[in-house]
């Protein structure tokens, strides 16, 4: 077991709110991922969670039972920190036996259990060495096997994949996944990086500035983004923006043309319209009422592996990124003017926000 | 490799001035030295440099004379003085360390390093004399708590805040309270803090004079006093006097470079950051 929910979850410091509001349903045994750019509060609310700060309005339930004013020791709850808070003093066989040792576990049964799990996770040579003399990714493992070995309800990460190389990042990627298959324990796990939230996630909450933007898998974070923040987000390279007004008939003007599309209702007149770059396709015959067709100067080309970004103007001045396949690549020469269309079903259309 | 004339003439510079540094370090010592080891006829004359040298001095002083229960007295002084700043200091430290809105607080304790004990003096006598406390070691020790603890706080605070924050929240979550998580898992961290910070206070308790000249008699004499009192009415005693300061600053000098390496740190408190 281990259900969560943040009901109307508030903290402020001073008198900046940090999370403002949130309400959150997290279900046993899901794998879900906190994503949002720096400081927008996720690991403000993981600390919540874990006990670590104290709420400043609103409630937390971890199985049904309130556990707002529990200390961090009454929650039964796991977490890994991003530099994993090894005790340096103590070997890896103490540290992963300390959260036993404080709930009396006779010290044989201690042992068993510390050996099971360094054998879980290939740690057995390692566990009478101290933890400044282990490499990142074994003290990334000593962390989770500290978490893993209690049998909590609830494991909270804090972007533990961060410090370690990219290769290493991808192990302990499919690691801690396999471990969570296993083990079934719900995992809250907070990122900056958007592709491992894709890659690793049941369902990703994306926050700003303490507030939620957007629950939902995966596909729904990418392919259904609610608002303006998450499109712009999501995505790399990022979607394409473009201002426009929405005029009687259901048609949206841009500097780039104008085009009939199904408008989200409460939008507004002035909105913003949003393209992935792959949805951007080079277009040689004559329009479809369906799409905008714009005459574009290309001003960039560039290969990442299979793919290339290419980057494009209109004569309005409005930048276009689209995202290629590499042996189309030689039809996109710099500085020659090409034909792209837009087709209606792949634009979002947002409210524009004046700031 | 090409060594320019400006390196090999600033390295000439340098060893010139370190050997003159060490000179004037050590001359003094030298010089106590070979008076302890004069003829108590030659005493008082610091002018002779040639003699033959004796152990009378420091017969004398080992056999007959306070000095030994002098340098108990210092020594126990010392140690309860430390013990006790420890267990005020440690816990006093951590807070100031931790807890937020307190980071300007800790200059309060420097504040009352730096004041002059003798504001103290006139409080504090008064108290122990109404204490019947007066020539007793815990009067002294009391007086000595007045700096030591305020010292031994300021020198630990570095140290904790070199410890991350996330070890204590870790142990908090692994299931102890705060107070086990401080004395199981911070505590045991900053151990060198601890061993540097009970030397240094240590020696500050066993070089005290002020507090000590006013505050003993007979019975609780610290070896500081002792040493000022071989000056009397008939001049100084100056080959027994060298031996009481021989004997007052050797334990000073193991001490002080036992712990050279934690001192810098923990002097500069919660400023030096290296
Ligand atoms: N103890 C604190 N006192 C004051 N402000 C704080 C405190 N802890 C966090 N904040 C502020 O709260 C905001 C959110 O912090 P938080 O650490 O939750 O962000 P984050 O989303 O985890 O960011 P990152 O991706 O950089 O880790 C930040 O602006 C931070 O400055
Ligand atoms: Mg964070």
């Amino acid at each position: 077991m281990g259900q969560v929910t943040f009901k109307n979850l508030s903290k402020s410091f001073g008198p900046a709110n940090i999370i403002d509001g949130i309400n959150l349903e997290i279900r046993n045994s899901e794998f879900l991922v906190l994503l949002g750019p720096s400081g927008c509060g996720k690991s403000t609310t993981l600390r919540l969670l874990a006990g670590l700060e104290t709420v400043s309005s609103g409630k937390i339930l971890i199985d049904g039972k309130d556990v707002t004013e529990l200390e961090p020791r009454e929650r039964d709850i796991a977490m890994v920190f991003q530099n994993y808070a090894l005790y340096p003093t103590m070997t890896v066989a103490q540290n992963i036996g300390f959260g036993l040792k404080a709930k009396k576990t006779p010290p044989k049964l201690i042992k068993e259990k510390v050996n099971d799990i360094a054998e879980l996770l290939g740690l057995t040579h390692l566990l009478n060495r101290k933890p400044n003399s282990l490499s990142g990714g074994q003290q990334q493992r000593v962390a989770i096997g500290r978490a893993i070995v209690r049998k909590p309800k609830v494991f909270l990460f804090d972007e533990p994949l961060s410090n370690l190389d990219a290769n290493l990042r991808l192990e302990m990627r499919a690691e801690i996944m396999k471990l969570h298959r296993e083990l079934g324990a719900t995992t809250i796990f907070v990122t900056h990086d958007q592709e491992e939230a894709m890659a690793m996630a049941d369902r990703i909450v994306i926050m700003d500035n303490g507030l939620i933007e957007q629950v939902g898998t995966p596909t729904e974070i990418y392919f259904q983004p609610k608002t303006r923040m998450v499109a712009g987000f999501i995505g790399n390279p990022s979607m394409n923006f473009i201002e426009g007004q929405i005029s009687k008939n259901c048609e949206i003007s841009m500097a780039i043309g104008r085009i009939k599309v199904n408008i989200p209702p409460n939008s507004g007149k002035d909105v913003e319209v949003g393209i992935r770059p792959e949805k951007i396709k080079l277009d040689e015959r004559k329009s479809k009422p369906t799409e905008i067709k714009v005459k574009v100067l290309v001003t960039n080309v560039e290969l990442l592996g299979p793919r290339a970004v290419v980057k494009m103007q209109h004569e309005s001045g409005q930048q276009l990124t689209s995202v290629v396949d590499h042996n189309e690549m030689d039809k996109y020469r710099v500085g020659t003017k090409i034909s792209v269309s837009l087709a209606s079903q792949a634009l979002h259309i947002f409210p524009r926000i004046r700031d | 490799m090409i060594i320019s004339f400006e390196n090999q003439l600033s390295r000439f510079l340098g060893t010139i001035a370190i050997f003159t540094a060490i000179i004037v370090v050590l001359f003094p010592f030298f010089w106590i030295f070979l008076e302890s080891l004069k003829p108590p006829s030659l005493g008082g004359r610091p002018d002779v440099w040639f003699f033959e040298p004796t152990w009378e001095n420091w017969s004398e002083i080992v056999l007959n004379s306070g000095v030994p229960l002098n340098i108990l007295n210092s020594f126990f002084i010392a140690l309860i003085t430390v013990v006790i700043s420890l267990i005020c200091g440690a816990p006093a430290a951590y807070a100031f360390s931790r807890f937020r809105g307190f980071h300007g607080a800790r200059y309060s304790i420097l504040a009352a390093e730096m004041m002059p004990p003798a504001i103290l003096i006139l409080p504090l006598f008064l108290l122990l004399y109404k204490l019947e406390l007066i020539d007793s070691r815990i009067g002294v020790i009391i007086a000595h708590l007045t700096f030591v603890v305020p010292v031994i706080t300021w020198f630990l605070i570095g140290f904790f805040d070199e410890v991350p924050k996330d070890l204590e929240d870790q142990a908090m979550i692994d299931g102890y309270t705060r107070f086990q998580a401080f004395y199981k898992v911070i505590l045991p961290i900053v151990r060198p803090g601890l061993g540097a910070a009970a030397v240094f206070g240590f020696v500050l308790s066993w070089n005290d004079l002020f507090y000590s000249l006013l505050l003993t008699g007979a019975e609780s004499r610290t070896l500081p006093v002792a040493i000022a009192s071989f000056w009397t009415f008939r001049g100084i005693e100056l080959g027994k006097m060298a031996v009481a300061i021989l004997i007052a600053v050797i334990p000073v000098l193991i001490l002080s470079y036992s712990i050279q390496k934690h001192l810098i740190r923990g002097i500069g408190g919660s400023g030096v950051k290296y």
